[in-house]
């Protein structure tokens, strides 16, 4: 882990100096303010994040697109409070998550965070109806409100008629609107997608798009991290990462 | 495909879309952590006994061996405890027959133990009738007295022979009550016949069943046997006792004392025995004839050999279980070692499990699993195989026990208390085992978890 200070990171010459760091704006739903993200690689430290800095409010549909490498999968995760970044304050719902333990950030990913990943990433042997339970489950739910909440989930993706399959006798943009369901359920304050278009043909793309869109008009704020850009470009702001830094920051709606 | 606008109402960002102020939400979040308090810890054991169950279901070869491995431990403790309880208690019921209020004076112990104590003893006078007469005169506690001396001999009846049989010459008639014997078929001899040393027997079960080809006890009332060559005439036949260890105990002919001695000689030691009213008079009684027996033996109060033995039948359930316990223990604790091997298997199945399913755990704790919940649900998966398997391995167990039971004749013990004990310990090898495994799945970054595949 890097030992400088906010004020003044090593930064190599060939990296630009980060932009200087507000204090966090408590109207946002997401504020991050000088995140690092350094890896010990051998001997080597490695910063897959330089100091980044931005805010998210609430209902906005943004994109974070980057070429592999960028730190935009670091950015991701740190957004989903899988991981906590090395230096820098990240406030979600006006909560530091970036001084929490293994256990406060679990609770946050249950309540605020829904993850909607490339390859779904639902569990095989389970119905679609018990993998949308699944946030619930861990959330502390009773099983009749659980059931009625993610039957409520499917409906919304259109998918009333597929609760008891299992994901291999679903195709794949079922499978992803089954796991955008469960990213629902528990009424999240974000709705964190990382390449969610990655593992399908360009039809049922359109579709998750769409159905994203719809989601958006409804009030959800969307995060869709992504390397293509005419997906990205169904978002309404776009942060361009590049080298761990962003490189543009626009909105584009 | 028909949208359905009233479903997706509730997932419009209603009251917390517009409104950004802090309040709302965290009154919102702390009425969630209320419910979460209260129903988690059910819900999620509940939910990872699912998980377990299904997880269980899916791979059944998987399942089958390692219920294996814990069935085949559970059920060698099982069979091999119950069949040592069975064992003891047909010993025990065996050697105190005649009960805990009765006790023997003897030239010998019954037990001896060395070679020094063997020449001891037998430099040490007789027990004679002269003694067992001062004991019936003098001893004021005691409620029933006799003497007997025995020796195996051939038993002849026509063509028909048997060896060894236990001979056993008794005076008086009460010494069928002391031995807590009873009569089947015909009558005990009366004291006339017995002080004129009448070639008269009462004879056991096995008499009938090796001489006379098993035929009714009322039917060998009458007939003659020869005993060390003599003729004796058969006037009562006993209960039969049954066999401990393969030996039969009821392979005996009781005759009348003093034809015992009229036969065999009157100079060999007897055995007085003397039983009391009840068990708390026995320690009184035991004294008052030592006492007696002392002063015949002309032994001072400081002297430490009384010159006879006073046992009682303890004296053989003491030898009994000092021979066989630490026989049991190493039987035990061999058994146990599979016990040891079933948690291994346990414990390298649930490693291979949590490395097949790392993926599986990334899902969860995206979702918001903690490592409190991983641990949990392969706890539990642990403990579902191993009780299961437990309570198969007491079954199993208690069936082989039996087989056995009813091979070598002894009594089944079932007891409820070596089933809970089996899959008590059964249960606690599968939380012992499934701790590691369990403990690296919860370890697990949820990063690198969720990138395997």
């Amino acid at each position: 882990m890097s030992d400088v200070t906010l004020a003044s990171p090593p930064a190599p010459t060939a990296i630009p100096a980060p932009e200087p760091i507000r204090e966090h704006d408590s109207n946002s739903l997401i504020s991050m303010r000088g995140i690092w993200k350094t890896y010990q690689m051998g001997s080597e430290e490695v910063h897959a994040l330089h100091g980044v800095s931005f805010d998210i409010p609430k209902g906005e549909y943004i994109a974070i697109i980057g070429p592999s490498g960028s730190g935009k999968s670091t950015l991701m995760n740190l957004i989903g409070c899988l991981d906590t970044p090395s230096q820098g304050e990240y406030w979600l719902n006006a909560k530091n998550v970036s001084e929490m333990d293994d256990d406060e950030l679990a609770r946050i990913r249950n309540q605020e965070v829904g993850f909607v990943f490339q390859t779904f990433n639902l569990l095989a042997r389970a119905t679609a109806l018990h993998n949308v339970e699944l946030p619930l489950i861990y959330g502390g739910i009773g099983s009749s409100k659980r059931h009625e909440m993610a039957k409520q989930a499917l409906a919304s993706v259109d998918l009333t008629d597929r609760i008891t399959h299992r994901p291999n006798e679903l195709s794949g943009g079922q499978r992803q609107r089954v796991a955008i369901a469960r990213a629902l359920v528990n009424h999240p304050s974000i709705l964190l997608a990382d390449e969610p278009t990655g593992a399908l043909d360009s039809h049922t793309s359109m579709e998750i798009m769409d159905l994203f869109e719809r989601l958006h008009g409804e009030g959800n704020t969307i995060i869709v991290v992504t390397h293509e850009h005419d997906i990205a470009a169904r978002a309404h702001r776009v942060i361009s990462i590049r080298d761990g830094l962003i490189e543009k920051d626009e909105k584009i709606r | 495909m028909t949208p359905d606008e009233t479903n997706r109402t509730s997932y419009a960002r209603g009251p917390r879309a517009g409104n950004s102020s802090g309040l709302d939400s965290s009154g919102f979040t702390a009425l969630k952590a209320k419910r979460r308090f209260s129903l988690l810890r059910l819900t999620a054991l509940w939910e990872a006994f699912l998980v377990a169950i299904g997880s269980l279901r899916t791979n059944k070869l998987r399942t089958a061996l390692t219920l294996m491995g814990i069935v085949v431990g559970v059920s060698a403790v099982i069979s091999v405890v119950t069949i040592i309880k069975g064992l003891d208690q047909t010993v025990a019921q065996t050697f105190s027959s005649q009960g805990s209020t009765v006790f023997t004076i003897s030239k010998q112990p019954r037990v001896i133990t060395s070679r020094e104590d063997f020449i001891k003893f037998s430099k040490r006078k007789d027990v004679t009738r002269d003694d067992a007469e001062v004991i019936f005169r003098m001893c004021s506690s005691c409620y029933q007295t006799g003497i007997a001396a025995s020796r195996p001999e051939i038993v002849k009846h026509l063509d028909q022979k048997s060896d060894n049989v236990f001979i056993r010459g008794i005076a008086p008639t009460t010494m069928f009550d002391i031995d807590a014997v009873t009569i089947d078929a015909g009558r005990i001899w009366n004291d006339n016949e017995g002080e004129s040393a009448r070639e008269i027997c009462v004879v056991g079960a096995d008499i009938s069943e090796n001489l006379f080809q098993g035929a009714a006890p009322d039917r060998i009332i009458g007939q003659q046997i020869h005993v060390a060559g003599r003729p004796f005439l058969i006037i009562g036949v006993l209960q039969p006792l049954g066999k401990i260890f393969g030996f039969s105990r009821d392979n005996l002919v009781y005759i009348p004392y003093s034809t015992y001695q009229k036969i065999f000689g009157g100079r060999s030691s007897l055995v007085v025995f003397v039983k009391t009213r009840s068990a708390a008079e026995l320690e009184e009684t035991q004294d008052q004839v030592r006492t007696i027996m002392r002063n015949r033996r002309i032994r001072s109060v400081s002297d430490s050999d009384d010159g006879f033995a006073l046992e009682t039948q303890d004296v053989f359930l003491d030898l009994y279980s000092k021979a066989t316990s630490n026989i049991y223990l190493v039987t035990i604790g061999v058994a146990a070692i599979s016990l040891v091997v079933g948690g291994i298997v346990v414990m390298n199945i649930m490693l291979v499990s949590v490395t097949e399913r790392t993926k599986e755990i990334g899902i969860r704790k995206a979702v918001g699993a903690r490592q409190k919940d991983i641990l949990t649900q392969f706890l539990i998966e642990a403990l579902t195989v191993t009780a299961l398997g437990g309570a198969i391995g007491v079954l199993t167990g208690f069936g082989l026990a039996y087989v056995l039971a009813l091979l070598m004749g002894f009594p089944l013990l079932i007891s409820a208390a070596s089933a809970v004990l089996g899959v008590g310990v059964s249960s606690i090898v599968g939380v012992v085992s499934g701790l590691w495994p369990a403990w690296r799945a919860s370890r697990l970054d949820p990063i690198e978890a969720l990138r395997t595949e």
